[in-house]
């Protein structure tokens, strides 16, 4: 390996008590492309934070260039060439490209009025640098999510970078954005310059890192290069877990749910499938795929233009999610948080919320006995894990506080059961909890429909899977019989027609 | 700059809107289109253009200041007493005095705002009332004739910074208040394209979390905007007092709205981040072309109020709306 950049030793860091970190070290090369992996609470962002003087160690080191930089804090770390780019970017969207780009250099040279010629020239030889060519003018909101990264990226050279942290890069843009993003980073490197992209799971970044370090509660697990990991490998070593599942077998059953030609102007288009007995349908996409919007249609949050919707081959109309849960429709929605769950409130009422009015006596009042029966019994059959069901749901894992709303919606006692995005933001050991519960529901009879941007997760749990890009279905693959490097390239094509819809 | 560049500008429009406006009101009145009425118009407007510059920059930063009336009238009324009780006959005394008052109480939104974190517009709302209340409490609710006020102020409504005579022998002229607008105006476009601090503004507004990360100090930003905003209020109580020649504490104190409806008429988005001094200018011409001249075209005043209340139900809509096609767009 090339001469080290950053050597990061011994790094620990404790919050309340609790370990964040314990003892970890890393080792990043000057223009070195590496992978920080590790489950989400495993304290990779913790290591980026220390990296970055957010946050001190409580004991390490951290060696840029073979010296020890004492006492860390943001501004020296820049100093040194350290650039976090976080998830969100953190760009001015209300600004022009050539304004976000160089601000930073403008507030670090300390000068009280601005020269917006030298704003311009700062930003034209960032992106030169990296031979991108952006509307200096542009405001920033009117950029698609790749062309902000390149404005975050170009940001970060202005600052003189010899290390560009990134959060999660390849979440949010598509296959040939990557590919792009890929050009981007190879230039980096011949500059000179590292790369550490983070990310709690394994995906395209590898195909160009070098190395990656794992880290697991805390700890360090180990440093390999990336030629040498495969994705069961790097579940085990960031789980300590094998979680092989066994591909859902599906035995046919009669068609549920009928949709055919489904629209909405700019959002999606001629949208048909059927949903049979105790299937689970895997629906992927990028997000603006049409998928979460097809799939909002479909429980009355979204109205569409045109198309049919048949339950067991009756015609019927949704209009609000009312309609939808009376003709047997559940949705699980794609954040917990603010659309899934009332965190504050506990978990049994949190529960029982969709089925308040099968709980009622005759005077058309709560009935308490009804209501702690319910409660009860939806916290055991899910093991959610809780003493009582009287705790908040916000005091639960991510894990458990899934299990809530899964827990709210089969009460309801659904038929076709939607959910968008399962288990964003689990850990992994709790996420193959959660497929082990959708089997379960499809085994007993109900019909799944699953849609996640984790293409493992839909090949592992879905007996046919429908690929949706530009706003259409592109691909129907009728069962897990394709690699994931295919599904890949379905979802990163767009479809020039619905583009132009748009 | 290109036809198709300038239709993509809020401005455009509202001046089309305006324009095609004053037309109208010329086709009833024909007096409208006359430069002695628009010497009136910009003598008229210049205080509450004054105040809705500091309502504009607040906007900006992404809160919404209700309080600069009250600010506005504090100031003006303390002046006015201060110079009547002790004597001194000299309108820049005034002017200190009440730029002093609107720079402290602007001082205490800030502390409220950036220390405290107290959204804008609750945070406002008290000090609004808080500073009133104090003003009719402890400095006195009597009103201020003509003949009470010290001769400066009299002088400095009456004077013109250029002259001429109307045919009939009137004399007439364009006050000194258009060109203390305009060199506030100035001022203003230059801090906020030229200055770092000004260029905090829209950072704030844009991304509070990122001008954080990005190393602006939010609260030297913060105290900026309000002490500024409260410096404007000053300026604009002694415009106000000299305009009407007299001082009455309970006067003002209640039309923030209407410079709110003007700003936000202007194109400024209420969210923050977005906006321009030339809108706000042409929002501030609207209204008070709207409120001067509804009678004229046979409207009772009480339509003052109703459009004024319709342009901010309008604008927030419009903004929202359009919030909501751009996020369609950026998902598809």
């Amino acid at each position: 390996m090339a001469e080290l950049f950053l050597e990061a030793k011994n790094i620990t860091k404790t919050f309340e008590g609790v370990k964040a970190l314990d003892k970890v070290d890393m080792a990043i090369g000057r223009g070195e492309i590496h992978c920080l992996v590790g489950e989400n609470g495993s304290g990779k962002s913790t290591l980026i934070k220390i990296i970055g003087g957010v946050y001190r160690p409580d004991s390490g080191t951290i060696a840029i260039n073979g010296a020890e930089i004492k006492n860390i804090n943001t501004i020296e770390s820049i100093r040194q060439g350290v650039q976090i780019i976080y998830q969100d970017l953190s760009l001015f969207p209300n600004m022009t490209v050539a304004e976000n780009i160089a601000m930073n250099q403008m507030l670090e040279s300390n000068s009280r009025v601005i020269n917006w010629k030298e704003v311009r020239r700062e930003a034209k030889k960032a992106l030169e640098e990296i031979g991108e060519t952006i509307d200096l003018n542009e405001r920033v909101e009117n950029l698609s999510i790749a062309r902000k990264q390149i404005v975050a990226i170009s940001r970060a050279l202005t600052q003189n970078a010899k290390l560009i942290i990134m959060d999660e890069a390849t979440s949010a843009i598509t296959r040939d954005e990557v590919e792009h993003l890929f050009e981007v980073i190879a230039k980096l490197q011949k500059k000179g310059i590292a790369v550490l992209f983070v990310s709690h799971k394994l995906n395209e970044v590898f195909e160009i890192a070098q190395r990656v370090t794992i880290i697991k509660d805390g700890k360090k697990i180990g440093v390999y290069p990336a030629s040498e990991l495969s994705n069961d490998k790097m579940v085990f070593l960031m789980t300590g877990q094998n979680f092989r599942a066994e591909p859902y077998r599906f035995e046919g059953g009669e068609p549920v749910l009928s949709v055919r030609g489904l629209a909405k102007a700019g959002q999606f288009s001629d949208i048909s499938f059927d949903l049979r007995r105790g299937e689970i349908l895997g629906v992927t996409g990028l997000i603006g795929s049409g998928r979460t919007e097809a799939a909002l249609s479909l429980f009355g949050l979204n109205r569409p233009d045109a198309g049919e919707i048949r339950i067991n081959g009756k015609p019927v109309t949704i209009r609000f999610p009312r309609d939808a849960i009376a003709a047997g429709i559940a949705y699980l929605p794609e954040d917990r948080l603010t659309q899934g769950l009332f965190a504050e409130q506990s978990i049994g009422n949190n529960i029982v919320i969709t089925v308040l009015d099968r709980l009622l006596n005759r005077l058309k009042v709560l009935a308490r006995g009804k209501l702690e029966g319910e409660k009860n019994a939806w916290v055991n059959k899910l093991a959610i894990k809780t003493p009582t069901h009287r705790s908040p749901a916000s005091s639960l894992s991510g894990g458990n506080q899934q299990r809530v709303v899964i827990a709210k919606w089969l009460a309801t006692n659904p038929a076709v059961f939607i959910l968008d995005g399962p288990t964003i933001g689990i850990d992994i050991g709790s996420k193959h909890n959660i497929h082990e519960i959708i089997r379960g529901l499809a085994r007993d009879g109900m019909s799944i429909i699953m849609i996640s941007d984790e293409i493992p997760e839909i090949l592992d749990n879905c007996n046919r899977v429908l690929v949706m890009a530009g706003g259409r279905i592109v691909k129907e693959i009728p069962d897990a019989s394709v690699s994931e490097a295919e599904v890949f390239d379905l979802i990163g094509r767009k479809n020039s027609t619905a583009g132009a819809a748009v | 700059m290109n036809v198709k560049k300038l239709f993509s500008h809020n401005e455009t429009y509202l001046a089309l809107v305006l324009i095609v406006f004053s037309l109208a009101i010329t086709a009833v009145n024909p007096v409208f289109l006359t430069l002695d009425n628009f010497a009136d118009l910009a003598k008229n407007s210049a205080g509450t253009a004054i105040l809705a510059i500091g309502v504009f920059i607040v906007l900006l930063s992404g809160g919404t200041d209700v309080s600069c009336t009250a600010v506005a009238i504090c100031a003006e009324y303390i002046a006015a007493r201060f110079l009547i009780a002790s004597g001194v006959n000299n309108i820049f005394a005034a002017f200190a005095i009440a730029v002093a008052v609107g720079i402290s109480l602007g001082a205490v939104n800030a502390v409220f705002v950036s220390v405290f974190k107290i959204p804008v517009l609750i945070a406002t709302l008290g000090t609004a009332t808080l500073f009133h209340g104090a003003l009719l409490e402890f400095v006195g609710t009597k009103s201020l004739n003509v003949g009470d006020l010290p001769q400066c102020f009299k002088d400095f409504g009456n004077l013109n910074v250029i002259s001429w005579t109307l045919p009939n022998g009137t004399p007439y002229g364009l006050s000194v208040f258009f060109f203390i607008l305009l060199g506030l105006l100035i001022l203003t476009w230059y801090i906020l394209k030229f200055t770092m601090i000004g260029r905090g503004i829209y950072a704030l507004g844009g991304n509070p979390e990122a001008a954080k990360r990005t190393g602006f100090n939010l609260h030297k930003i913060q105290f900026f905007i309000y002490c500024y905003a409260g410096f404007l209020a000053g300026i604009m109580g002694i415009i106000h007092i000299s305009l009407i020649n007299y001082g009455n504490p309970m006067y003002l104190v209640g039309t923030e709205l209407t410079v709110i409806a003007a700003v936000v008429l202007g194109g400024t988005r209420i969210t923050g981040g977005t906006g321009t001094l030339t809108g706000t200018m042409l929002g501030v011409a609207m209204i008070m072309i709207l409120q001067k001249n509804l009678v004229l075209i046979g409207l009772s005043s009480y339509w003052q109020d109703f459009f004024v209340g319709l342009i901010i139900v309008i604008g927030v809509t419009i903004t929202n709306v359009q919030n909501k096609v751009a996020a369609w767009k950026k998902a598809g």
